[in-house]
């Protein structure tokens, strides 16, 4: 419990410093939202500068981050000077989309990578395995974006699978059941080309994990004790394994809200990814800290699952 | 028959509380009292559902605070201005305000507003309307990115009601374009509108999440449902104020979806996939693709010739005193001597620009003004082919020199070298910088390219003034030389190679700024030709801007869409969206 | 055995494979920047051994390409001249290691004709040539943005894992800070702030170490763990009872643990860091004009006109899928002789 409270702290600390970091870097880049306004022939500088004025874009670090502090607490998180509302509302629904887009990709990367892994160093060395460690090695070299419009492209040819978007236009007043079907089948071409860019990384830790286990002296004592192979590898090999894949776990949790910025590009998933390329590319400072703010609680609270799961399951880390 | 008449005028009246009066407008009474506009389009067929992309979220839908181009497009479906820029022949034509006039002074506008139009919502227009709109327009604690368009002369346009159904304008001094002012100014509701704007919370109104039911408009559709960063829905207003030939009220369409498709990419392969209707903004090595498959697919493709964006390369001519910024003030005596200009200018291929970065889809340029403009270009124009020795004779003539390795020398023999800024996310720009830094290897210059994202060169442009050149372009929204005055005017902000002028630095420059404030307070269209044909060849012979190529303004639309008769002007597609139907 | 085998031929075949990179300019026939305009995105150059007239020559030989009337893009084989393909032919010069110039190319065809054997880019630029030269940019961001992570993670993980305490939760935590920057964020302002005259390629090197600097926090914690496990190791306990120096027991027995693990990481970054390029090209980050890299290359390919119009442009990727490979299999193979060497 006290090792519980300490780490919540640690977490706090680390996002205040991770908004104060990024508050600096934020003012310190150059250009800001306003100036691309005074290329419109049409708006003279003189609104521009009223305009900067009125959304306190002037005021100094401190000031700033004051003010963004109080609209924190109201739930505002900011302002953003494109859409001129409070960014946290802009930003609830697409970081539901994301998860839930992120979630299953994440999940379903996990249920073909543990068995793949575990297989692949049970069977070392035989050709299905180097087949298994060659293609997944191959599927590495290919970039996000290549995947993401090969599928794109596969889906525009075959018309099997929604081309974007979460939801189709009727589906939002069908019954539950099927607006659930509707975007699971909006779901399979975004979660499929995320899941393929995390897969082979998994695989391959899994497997040098799993190795590992395999390899060290209490699993062969246990085999030369003739236990079936199966009880060896799921029941002891992973157990021993399960210290380093907790901790990628914990991994796959913290880039939850990032992994997929290039797929919902391609895809039109409407997520964060789409909002965190434009807002940066046009400076709405406060929603790219909102976005910021809200991968770092993932990326903190990954961390934090991972410390307490390896806290419960290793009593070596108890003990310390 | 008066009995009968006020017995119906009494039907008439339950009817329009029992079913909200949704089809009152369709009855003949009302329509004798309602001044429709009649439109001229091929009969079509109406219902159906029209769908295409934007790249992004609208990011208001409040039309006095719209700044970007998807918002704008968006909103434009849901509203209307007083007169209208017909897209196709480009010239101001009655839209909300049957008739105008004007003084001979030409400086007071009167308009005589449609009787008896509504609102989406069902409640009528009147003067009061017009009059609350342009004064939110021009409320400085506004902000209202039009409010500069209604400055004329320094002063804000007034607006006085007359009567129910007019209003007069009054202008500081006259203005040439004035009625083309009047486009894209969504006239709004006072009765939704007016609370808001009172307690002073009118910038918050009207956002992307606010309910349909606060949003009333007099455009050919109103709002049905906005999902954030996937959709958002417009239906049909039953109570917009075109009819066609056979007096069936338009629009034909019922349902129009714009989907958002944040990469462009991605919006071709959904056109072709037949997933939207209604594609624009794309790239010709698209069109190229999508015009392989047009015979088996069935879309109309449209390459409608040269647009008005004119895309340019221009040295910083700034005044950089106190600015510590030795190099570029160094180099700037190359940059102001015309005919280190020149010899750039003649040293770029333009036709290569036009081959290789448009694949033969755009138009090279040498001013300002594009083909597309076919009221306001100067034909008279020479357009002088690439030559590498005219360019080395003017060097010389500069007394430039060269060193035995080729390498172009200033007159001080230091050698010329520059560095030209692109935007990052413009694969077009950058290619044109590439293929010029290419151009004048050939002269023995010394070109790097330097593309930075959008905003961080615009930071460099306007405000640190730390480049040595630059390639931007610029669309003009209108055809009319006055919605480039800012561009030209040697005070105007995106007076873009030299902002820090308090006066005209040159002789030209000082010129020009004569001739494009005559042209501004002089009514006679063959008078102001005269005036912008002289600032053309200013540019063309100066070159303050080096222009490059026009790209042409391609656009696609599915075989089921009807009326379809896309303009350069912007939105190229979607200009004539009330009389657009599906098959 | 066997495996030895394999990591050995893995091995050569890499440095085979750098080497070409290295003497880039000697087998590429032209120049990276070379644009012919004539030739936008003309396919590869056939390589003939008969000619239009039926006759067999032992010199193998190109046709060039011409242009179908007003057709852009699409390409037909002149058949009029013939151009052989002459071996050591004087050509554009060229910088070896930046010290020796010549102007010596391995092959090539007399001007005005062209022999382009993966085709041309946009500007008409010679794809294989780019490939040669993109490696040389490529490779060596990869590696030095690598270095860096390593470098920086094997400081800060010895620190942490040695120390422990206070100072390995401090530095622990910054790690996990790093992660959570916007990092896009700030290489958009390091690129935006750069001075005007740093070139491409510098700007595109200097970005990548900033990435491979912000990637230190993976390695570390790794090389962490390591660490923490050699700290309790008998012989390390014994050292310190001698009296052995911090520094000492540092230096001489706890690094050279982490020595597999370092190099199995850096074969692993190199390929990952030459792929972030992709990415980096996407948002506009990537080398520029008119400078070559791998990452542009295959950024290229990403331009749905492009990925369904010129099957050619391909050919780089496929040609990269190998290199990528042996790095990995070169990183399998080191992790198993490090683990051999531990047990």
């Amino acid at each position: 419990m006290k090792y519980l409270a300490r780490r919540l702290a640690y977490a706090v600390l680390l996002l205040g410093t991770i908004s104060i970091f990024s508050f600096a870097l934020l003012q310190w880049a150059p250009g800001n939202f306003f100036d691309s306004m005074r290329l419109d022939p049409h708006v003279s500088a003189q609104t521009v500068n009223a305009m900067r004025a009125r959304y306190g874009a002037n005021g100094p670090f401190v000031v700033c981050y004051a003010g963004w502090i109080r609209s924190l607490v109201k739930g505002d998180m900011g302002y953003s000077f494109a859409y001129g509302t409070a960014a946290g509302p802009l930003l609830w629904t697409r970081a539901r989309n994301t998860l839930v887009l992120t979630a299953s990709g994440t999940l379903l990367a996990w249920l073909l990578a543990l068995p793949l892994g575990i297989w692949s160093a049970a069977n070392k060395g035989t050709w299905g395995e180097k087949i298994c460690g060659a293609a997944t090695s191959s599927l590495m070299t290919i970039p996000d974006l290549l995947l993401s419009l090969i599928l794109l492209l596969l889906a525009v040819r075959t018309g099997w699978f929604p081309t974007g978007g979460m939801i189709s236009s009727g589906a939002a007043n069908a019954s539950f059941w099927s607006e659930i079907a509707d975007i699971v089948r909006h779901l399979i071409l975004p979660v499929a080309a995320l899941t393929v860019s995390i897969l082979p990384m998994l695989v391959r830790h899994i497997r040098s994990a799993m190795i590992d286990a395999l390899e060290s002296p209490f699993i062969r004592a246990a085999r030369g004790h003739g236990i079936p192979r199966r009880r060896l590898l799921f029941v002891y090999a992973l157990r021993a394994a399960s210290n380093p894949l907790i901790t990628l776990f914990g991994f796959s949790i913290a880039g939850m809200l990032s992994a997929s910025l290039i797929v919902e590009v391609v895809l039109s998933w409407p997520g964060l990814g789409p909002l965190m390329v434009q807002s940066i590319l046009a400076r709405d400072v406060y929603v790219v800290i909102g976005i910021v703010m809200l991968s770092s609680v993932f990326l903190v609270a990954g961390n934090l699952v991972a410390d307490v799961l390896l806290f419960v399951t290793d009593p070596r880390i108890r003990v310390e | 028959m008066p009995k009968a008449a006020t017995k119906r005028r009494a039907l008439v009246c339950l009817a329009m509380i029992l079913v909200a009066a949704l089809y009152l407008a369709n009855t003949r009474a009302a329509q004798q009292k309602e001044d429709v506009m009649v439109t001229s389009n091929a009969l079509g067929r109406p219902g159906g559902t029209l769908t295409l992309a934007v790249r992004s979220d609208p990011k208001t839908l409040n039309p006095v605070l719209a700044v970007d181009e998807t918002t704008r497009e968006i909103i434009d479906c849901m509203n209307a201005d007083l007169i209208h820029i017909n897209r196709e022949t480009q010239q101001p034509e009655a839209a909300l305000a049957k008739s105008w006039s004007i003084s001979h002074d030409g400086e007071t506008y009167t308009l005589h507003i449609r009787r008896g139009l509504r609102f989406s919502d069902g409640q009528p227009l009147t003067a009061d309307d017009v009059v609350f709109s342009f004064q939110l327009y021009l409320d400085e604690k506004i902000d209202s990115p039009q409010r500069d368009l209604l400055m004329v002369g320094g002063k804000p346009i007034s607006v006085e009601k007359i009567d129910d159904y007019t209003v007069r304008f009054h202008l500081a001094q006259p203005y040439a374009a004035a009625e083309r002012l009047f486009d894209g100014l969504a006239i709004l509701p006072k009765h939704l509108l007016e609370s808001a704007y009172k307690a002073g919370t009118f910038a918050q109104s009207w956002g992307v999440s606010a309910a349909p039911d606060q949003f009333a408009g007099l455009g050919p559709f109103r709002l049905k449902e906005y999902v954030p960063g996937q959709r958002i829905v417009l239906e049909r207003n039953p109570y917009y104020w075109k009819v066609d030939g056979t007096g069936r009220r338009l629009p034909y369409i019922d349902t129009l979806v714009f989907l958002f498709v944040p990469s462009e990419d991605a919006q071709v392969i959904r056109f072709q996939a037949g997933d939207t209707d209604l594609l624009s903004r794309f790239s010709a090595a698209d069109f190229s693709v999508l015009q392989r498959e047009q015979a088996a697919k069935g879309y109309q493709l449209e390459d409608l010739g040269s647009g008005l964006e004119y895309n340019f390369l221009f040295f910083n001519l700034n005044n950089l005193d106190g600015k510590n910024l030795p190099a570029i003030t160094r180099k700037q005596s190359w940059f102001r001597d015309v005919r280190f200009r020149q010899a750039v200018s003649a040293a770029i291929d333009r036709d290569g620009i036009v081959r290789l970065v448009y694949e033969g889809r755009a138009t090279p340029l040498w001013s300002q003004v594009t083909p597309g403009n076919k009221l306001w270009l100067n034909t008279a124009l020479v357009q002088p082919a690439q030559s590498l020795e005219h360019a080395r004779e003017l060097l010389r003539g500069a007394s430039f020199s060269w060193s035995s390795s080729g390498a172009l020398l200033d007159p001080s023999r230091q050698p010329v070298e520059f560095s030209i800024l692109t935007s990052s996310s413009n694969a077009e720009r950058t290619k044109m910088a590439t293929l010029i830094q290419d151009d004048l290897s050939k002269l023995g210059m010394n070109v790097h390219i330097v593309p930075l994202d959008f905003q961080s060169m615009v930071a460099r442009l306007l405000n640190s003034f730390d480049y040595e050149a630059a390639i931007m372009g610029l669309a003009s929204g209108d055809v009319d030389p006055t919605s480039d005055m800012n561009v030209w005017l040697s005070n105007g902000g995106t007076h873009l190679w030299n902002l820090t002028e308090s006066k005209p630095a040159t002789a030209w420059e000082a010129e020009i700024n004569q001739l494009m404030n005559e042209q501004l307070v002089t009514l006679n269209y063959g008078q102001r030709k005269l005036l912008y044909d002289r600032v053309q060849q200013i540019v063309a012979d100066e070159l303050p801007v080096i222009c490059l190529a026009s790209p042409h303004v391609l656009v696609g639309a599915s075989r089921r869409v009807g009326n379809f008769h896309p303009s350069i002007l912007e939105p190229s597609a979607l200009w004539n969206i009330d009389e657009l139907y599906v098959h | 055995m066997r495996r030895t085998y394999k990591f050995w031929i893995t091995l050569v075949l890499l440095a085979g494979f750098h080497l070409a990179i290295f003497f880039a300019g000697f087998l590429a026939p032209y120049s990276f920047s070379a644009q012919n305009r004539d030739f936008s995105y003309a396919p590869p150059s056939r390589i003939h051994f008969v000619d239009s007239h039926g006759k067999f020559h032992v010199r193998p030989f190109v046709y060039q390409w011409i242009t179908v009337a007003h057709r852009y893009g699409s390409y037909e084989e002149n058949g009029q001249k013939a151009y052989p393909v002459r071996f050591f032919v004087a050509g554009a010069p060229y910088k070896l290691a930046g010290i020796f110039s010549s102007h010596l190319h391995l092959f090539g065809v007399d001007t005005p004709g062209r022999i382009f054997i993966l085709g041309t880019d946009d500007y008409g630029r010679d794809q294989f040539s780019r490939l040669l030269y993109g490696g040389q940019i490529s490779l060596a961001a990869g590696w030095i943005a690598a270095a860096f992570s390593i470098l920086l993670g094997a400081v800060i993980g010895c620190l942490a894992g040695f120390y422990g305490g206070w100072i390995d939760d401090v530095l622990m935590r910054g790690g996990e800070l790093f992660l959570a920057l916007p990092w896009l964020y700030l290489l958009f302002a390091v690129r935006a702030a750069l001075p005007l005259q740093v070139s491409q390629g510098q700007v595109f090197l200097l970005l990548i170490v900033v990435i491979g600097m912000i990637g230190w926090a993976r390695p570390a914690r790794l090389i962490r763990g390591i660490v923490l496990s050699a700290k309790q190791r008998n012989f390390v306990t014994a050292a310190r009872a001698f009296g052995a120096s911090d520094a000492y027991l540092l230096r001489r027995h706890i690094l050279p643990q982490t020595y597999g693990v370092m190099l199995t990481q850096m074969t692993f970054l190199v390929p990952q860091y030459i792929l972030a390029e992709v990415t980096l090209t996407f948002l506009g980050l990537g080398v520029g004009e008119p400078m070559a890299s791998w990452g542009s290359l295959l950024a290229s390919l990403q331009q749905y006109s492009v990925m369904v119009s010129y099957w050619w442009m391909f050919l780089p990727a496929l040609l990269l899928i190998p290199v990528f490979f042996g790095y990995y299999t070169l990183a399998d193979a080191l992790q198993e002789r490090v683990k051999s060497v531990a047990l």
